[in-house]
This record gives structure tokens, sequence and C-alpha cells, in this order.
């Protein structure tokens, strides 16, 4: 039933406003760092296609979106069928480090993903050129408090970038096309198909509601 | 120089005035070709400012005065109207009151107006364009000689619309002492002035039409010195960190917006005074991103003050809730969007509005789950187009929507629609069986497609135009009212349901929906939503 091509990808850049989300993207995608972009409202996103373990052809599909907490509630559309999930956080902001945990139950709840426990995010710390004076203090420390924390369950890979010099983001990318591939494997082995579950979420039925009227 | 003077005036326009206090009945135009051919904004904006500060004073005490005085004495509305002038009018006996809170009271004109070839041509060789938007656009494939092939010809259009006005100002006992004068007042509302205002309006003149004609007179006058004591005192609030991460990211390819190595922008001084005055007065509505981009480019055109109460006007009037916590606005009128794609552009309808997966969304699903179209219309209603379209053509759709209202935002949603499905791209992309890849395809289309539409006239031409245009013109404010009213009950009953409780329809929710059948209605639009509701 479903018409996804095996080897499309979906990932989705979520993370605090400001962190570098779209300045991520338009790296891995485009090669290119901007002054220039815009504040980003709704969502937005790209496409690259890649090879990884050498001979195996994937098309990346990269979800920007709008950091800000309330343009939650217009995301539910496109959290669906994710393979990966990036979240990000500015290497000179604390609170965007601190809400990833929040991010990452946002998207389980929006996404409503099958297998909510090993479903692969990634960590991104981003902005890794400024200076260190303006990182965050004990950042490392700080980091492993909310990786290891096995309650607050953030035991994912954390990758350190700089989307303003390219430093490390292929390799977040190589990764999250890894971790999004098995994810795609695993779902079509189990046969999940995203439009199962497409209307559980909010389930309204206006006819039933004047079933009692004749015209 | 002021060949149109007209001895009615005397009697009429200072009658008229109902806002002595704020308004003025002209204001001078100062020439911004200074500040634009310089790069250093401080130098060349400083002389321009303090002449703005003295003309507005000046003018505030005339009005004061007989008006004949003013006629007699032309000088004070000449366009490059310097100091020395003014100032050899002290006689006037004025009170200038220069420093009380001078930074609120600055202005300084940033729109190259368009009313001699000097300007046109300056326009044709800048790598920017009259507002200071860098021609060549980051965002699509638009280039400096597409854009001066198009300006070439707009510009022509934009002299001749601008006698229109003249005319009408005219006509309408409005004289101007010469064609630089930019007036505060306008004409009455009336299918005239619609029309006009439907084919643009002057550049320079739209600051002060928008707020004329949105009602912003009546706002500043019941508030009278309320923007003041909020900037000057609320500097700071909680929503302080996240306004000045957007300040920067708001209008990066206006060059009045740019940050320079040390300087700060006079222009994101003011952006951040008025999003947090905003945040502060609104505290329902805070700070929410895109109204950056809304106060942005009011503060092209208008001042602080103006801005500010241009942005309450917006968000309390024609767009409520759209920027609330939960853009609860924002979901609703995307609801009322697809109602009317579903009414006026049906054969869309099996395309628009599929899912991801490629399945159409059950009827009475609409709107709890909007398709994921709804992504690329989400900043046309939080953005109004700000971003989506060419500069110019924002602007346009921006002359109407202050003077019709929000109806203009949904006529000119389904424009787009219907012009990007005429394309041959779309064609393309939806003449398969469409799979998600081609439903998110179609989306990226749908995002790019609106910012290719360098020609407003297209555009507004689509939408209006009785004979060969769609006649969107035709979707009346009391459609979108009566369709608003019910998604936001559906959404707010689906919202109960959530929580379990009772969602039953009343008698008297009942009985009004029944009475929206009254409603002069065009396209049988009412009917629809009965169909839904009773079905």
């Amino acid at each position: 039933m479903s018409g996804r091509k095996k080897t499309l990808l979906k990932v989705i850049i979520l993370g605090d406003s400001g962190v570098g989300k779209t300045s991520l993207m338009q790296q891995f995608v485009n090669n290119k760092f901007s002054h220039q972009y815009k504040a980003t409202i709704g969502a937005d996103f790209l496409t690259k296609e890649i090879t990884i373990d050498n001979n195996k052809q994937v098309s990346l599909q990269i979800w920007d979106t709008a950091g800000q907490e309330r343009f939650q509630s217009l995301g539910v559309a496109f959290y669906r069928g994710a393979d990966c999930c990036v979240l990000c956080y500015d290497v000179t902001n604390e609170k965007s480090l601190n809400n990833l945990t929040s991010w990452k139950d946002e998207f389980l709840v929006q996404s409503n993903v099958t297998n909510p426990q090993d479903f692969p995010f990634i960590i991104i710390g981003n902005k890794i050129d400024v200076d260190d004076s303006k990182k965050i203090p004990s950042l490392q420390k700080k980091l492993q408090n909310i990786t290891n924390n096995q309650l607050g369950g953030l035991n994912y890979p954390v990758f350190e970038t700089s989307a303003k010099e390219g430093i490390n983001v292929e390799a977040a990318f190589e990764v999250i096309a890894k971790m999004a591939l098995q994810q795609e494997e695993l779902n079509d082995a189990n046969g999940h198909d995203v439009s199962d579950d497409y209307n559980d979420a909010i389930n309204i039925h206006l006819e039933s509601e004047y079933s009692g009227c004749a015209c | 120089m002021s060949q149109f003077l007209d001895p009615t005036l005397e009697v009429s326009t200072p009658k008229q005035s109902g806002h002595k206090r704020t308004e003025s009945s002209y204001s001078t135009s100062y020439s911004v070709l200074d500040i634009y051919e310089t790069e250093s904004p401080i130098s060349a904006r400083s002389p321009t400012t303090t002449n703005n500060e003295l003309g507005d004073e000046i003018m505030r005490g005339l009005d004061e005065l007989e008006f004949k005085d003013l006629s007699n004495d032309n000088t004070l509305f000449a366009s490059n109207g310097s100091e020395t002038e003014i100032n050899s009018n002290s006689n006037l006996n004025l009170n200038l009151n220069l420093n009380s809170n001078s930074y609120i009271e600055e202005r300084i004109e940033y729109i190259t107006p368009i009313n001699n070839i000097t300007n046109i041509k300056t326009i044709l060789s800048s790598p920017y364009d009259m507002y200071g938007f860098k021609k060549k656009s980051n965002l699509s494939s638009i280039t400096p000689e597409h854009y001066n092939q198009w300006f070439e010809q707009y510009s022509q259009y934009l002299l001749e619309r601008k006698q229109k006005w003249l005319s009408l100002m005219r006509t309408n006992g409005l004289n101007l002492p010469n064609d630089s004068t930019i007036p505060t007042r306008f004409p009455p509302k009336s299918a005239k002035v619609k029309k006009l205002i439907r084919k643009g309006i002057p550049p320079e003149w739209r600051g002060n039409a928008w707020f004329y004609y949105a009602g912003g007179y009546e706002k500043l006058s019941k508030h009278n010195g309320l923007y003041k004591e909020i900037a000057t005192n609320g500097v700071k609030n909680k929503d302080s960190d996240v306004i000045e991460r957007d300040l920067d990211r708001t209008f990066p390819d206006n060059k009045y917006f740019k940050s320079n190595d040390n300087n700060e922008p006079k222009m994101i001084q003011s952006l951040r005074r008025v999003l947090t005055a905003f945040a502060h007065y609104k505290p329902q509505i805070g700070y929410c991103q895109s109204l950056n981009f809304l106060a942005g480019l009011l503060l092209l055109f208008m001042n602080e003050e103006r801005s500010f109460w241009m942005l309450v006007i917006l968000t309390e009037r024609i767009i409520p809730n759209v920027h609330s916590h939960n853009l609860e606005g924002v979901h609703t009128d995307q609801g009322v969007l697809m109602l009317c794609i579903k009414e006026y552009i049906n054969q869309l309808w099996p395309i628009l509005g599929k899912s991801f997966d490629g399945q159409l969304i059950a009827e009475d699903k609409i709107l709890s789950n909007l398709p994921p179209i709804a992504l690329v219309t989400s900043p046309w209603f939080m953005s109004l187009f700000v971003g989506v379209l060419p500069i110019e053509s924002t602007l346009r759709i921006w002359d109407i929507l202050w003077y019709q209202g929000s109806k203009t935002i949904f006529r000119i949603g389904l424009t787009l629609f219907k012009m990007s499905s005429e394309t041959n791209e779309f064609q393309e992309l939806t003449s398969t069986n469409s799979s998600q890849n081609d439903q998110v395809e179609l989306y990226q289309f749908m995002q790019s497609y609106p910012k290719s539409l360098l020609d407003p006239n297209e555009v507004l031409g689509n939408c209006f135009k009785k004979i060969g245009g769609y006649g969107y013109g035709s979707l009346s404010q009391a459609e979108i009212d009566t369709c608003r009213e019910f998604v936001s009950k559906q959404r707010e009953k689906l919202n109960n349901k959530k929580k379990n409780t009772s969602i039953a329809v009343t008698d008297e929710e009942r009985q009004t929906l029944l009475l929206g059948q009254d409603v002069h209605d065009v396209y049988g639009f009412h009917r629809s939503i009965m169909i839904l509701q009773i079905k």
C-alpha cells in the first residue's frame, strides 16, 4: 500500500530556535554557510543523495523546522514516517542543551513511532567554532549528565559540529544516514505502514454527531 | 510648485481632522537619495531624521493654524526642505520639543520614491531595490537582471498609478502642495478607492495609507503615549532571548537591517523595541517567530509607535490567535483555507488533500488532520506572505489587506494554488499516481513557486479580474467569518473530546449555524458548510 521507496530516508532536525538547524542542513546538502538565513517559519526540507557502506545509495530527505516551542503544534504531519531524529543544541546556550529531552519527548508523542525505546536519535552540539569563553561552562560534564542519565534516556551518539566551518557535519550525517537506514529496514521487516495509525491520534467523526438529523 | 491648491480645502481639511493631537495634514517627504548613495548609515541618516522631526513638529503646529497660511508658504512643503528653510519660519512660534525620548520619534525615510527618471535610474543601477532589499534573492532564481527587466516596466506603471492617486486626492479635496508630499489623510473608503488600492498604493505613501485605512489613528488616539511608556520601561522581558536571536535573522538581505561590524543599525534597535513592547503589551502572545517579519516590514514604512499599533490591530482584528501560544488561529485559518480549496478549486482537492502516504484525508477529518500542504500555508497566515512572495507582490497584497481585512489572505491563497496548478511542473508532479515522494515534491514545488512571482499584477489580476481572472474577489468576509467560527467551534469540540467532556451540539448552536444560510453567498460556500455539518 505504501508507495515509499526503500532508499528514501526521512530525517527530522529539532532543537531550540537559533541553534543552527537551517545552517546544518544547508552545510550538509549544499556545502555552504551564510549569515543570510532567515528565521524558519513552518517547515522546510532539502534532499541529498549519498552512498553509505560503500555501495548503498540512499536519498536523505532532511526536514528543518521552526525552533520556537509553540510551533510544535504544527509539526504532526511531517514527524510521521521519520527514520531518524536529530536533536540539536548550541554549545553556547545551556538552555538549548537542557531542552533536548523535551524535544525528544515531543517527537515521540507526535511521530507515533512503533519503537520509541530504540528509535534512532542523534545529538548534535553546534557552533564549536565560537570562542571557548562563550561556551557552556563544563559542557562535557553537563552533556554526560544528560546522555548517561538512564531515566532521561538520551543515551545517543553525540557529535560536536560547526555548520559555519563545516566541521564534523559530514561525519554526523553519515551516521544519521546509517541509523536511518537501519530503522527503515526494521519498519519494512515489521510490515509497518504509516497510514495504519494515521488517524489514531485524533479521530473525530463529525457525522456521528448529527446522525439524528434527516437532512 | 503647488498648482493644485483648491479653496475648498480651507473649509474641509482642518475640520475633518479628528486626530489633531497626533495627525498632521501633511508630512513632508524627504528624498532618500542621499541615504541611498552612501554606505554609512549614521552620517547619512542623522540630518534626514532631524528634518523629519522638525517637519513633524512643524506640521503638528501648523494644524492649529489657518489652512490658508499653509498654502501661502509653499517652501515648507518642498521635498528637499532644508533645516534653514524650516528655521526661517520661526515666526510660527512652534514648540520644538526635540529632546524627550527622541529615539522613539525618530523617523528615517527608507523608501526611494519612484517619482522621476533619476530615481528609477538609481534603482536600476543599484544592487538594492527601492526598499533596500537585495534584488538578487537567495531563495529563488530571481537575478538582478531579471529584476531590472521587470522593474523597467513596473516603474512606468508606478508613475502612472501615482498620477491616478494624485487625481483621486484632488477630487476628494485633499490637495497636495506638490507631488512629493506624502499625505497622512486619505479619501474615505469607496468603490473607487478600493479599485486604486488593488492597483497599488504609491510605495512612499504606503505606511501612511495602511495606517489610515487599518484604523491606526483611532488606536493611537485611544492610547496616546502608551507605546512610549512601554518601550521606555519594558526593555527586557522573558521573551527577550528569543527576540534577540531573531533580530539579525529578520531581513538579512535588506541593507537597513544589516549589522555592520561595530554599529547596530537603527532598524535593528527599533525592531527590538517594537517586538519587546508588543510581547509586554500582549502577554497572551508574547513573542512569536514571524512577528519579526511583520514588524520589520512595517518599520520600513512607518515609525516604531505606529508599527507597534499596527501589530496590535493585526493580531486583535485581522488574524486573531494566529500567533497565540498554541497557534490555534493558524489551525483554524488553515482549516478555513482547506474548506475554501475544497469548495472553489474542487478539482485540486484530491491532490492537495492527501496525507504524506498518498491517501485522501477523509472529509470528516480535514479539520483535525490538516493535510501536509498546510505546512506550506502556515507562513501565509503567520508572516502574511513576507518571504513567501517577492517583496513587491507581498506589499501589494498588504495594500489590500489593511484596507479589506482577512478575506484578502484567503483570496490570495486560493489564487496561489490555482496559479501553481496551471504550471507544467504541477501537472507533471500530479500526472502519475502519487507516491509519498511525489507528495513531498509537490510540497516543495508549492513552497518555491510563489517566490518566482515577481510581477504583482499577474497575481492580483488573476485574483480580482472579473474577466479573465479567477473571480476570487467574490469570496466575502461574511463567508470567511462564518467559516472561521464553524472551524473554531469544531476544533474546540475536538479539544474537549480529547479531554473526555461532552461534545453534543446544543440546539442553540444548530440554530446559529442554520441562520448562516441567509448570508449572501456567491458560490454556495455556506451550503457546503451545512452539508459538512448535517451529513
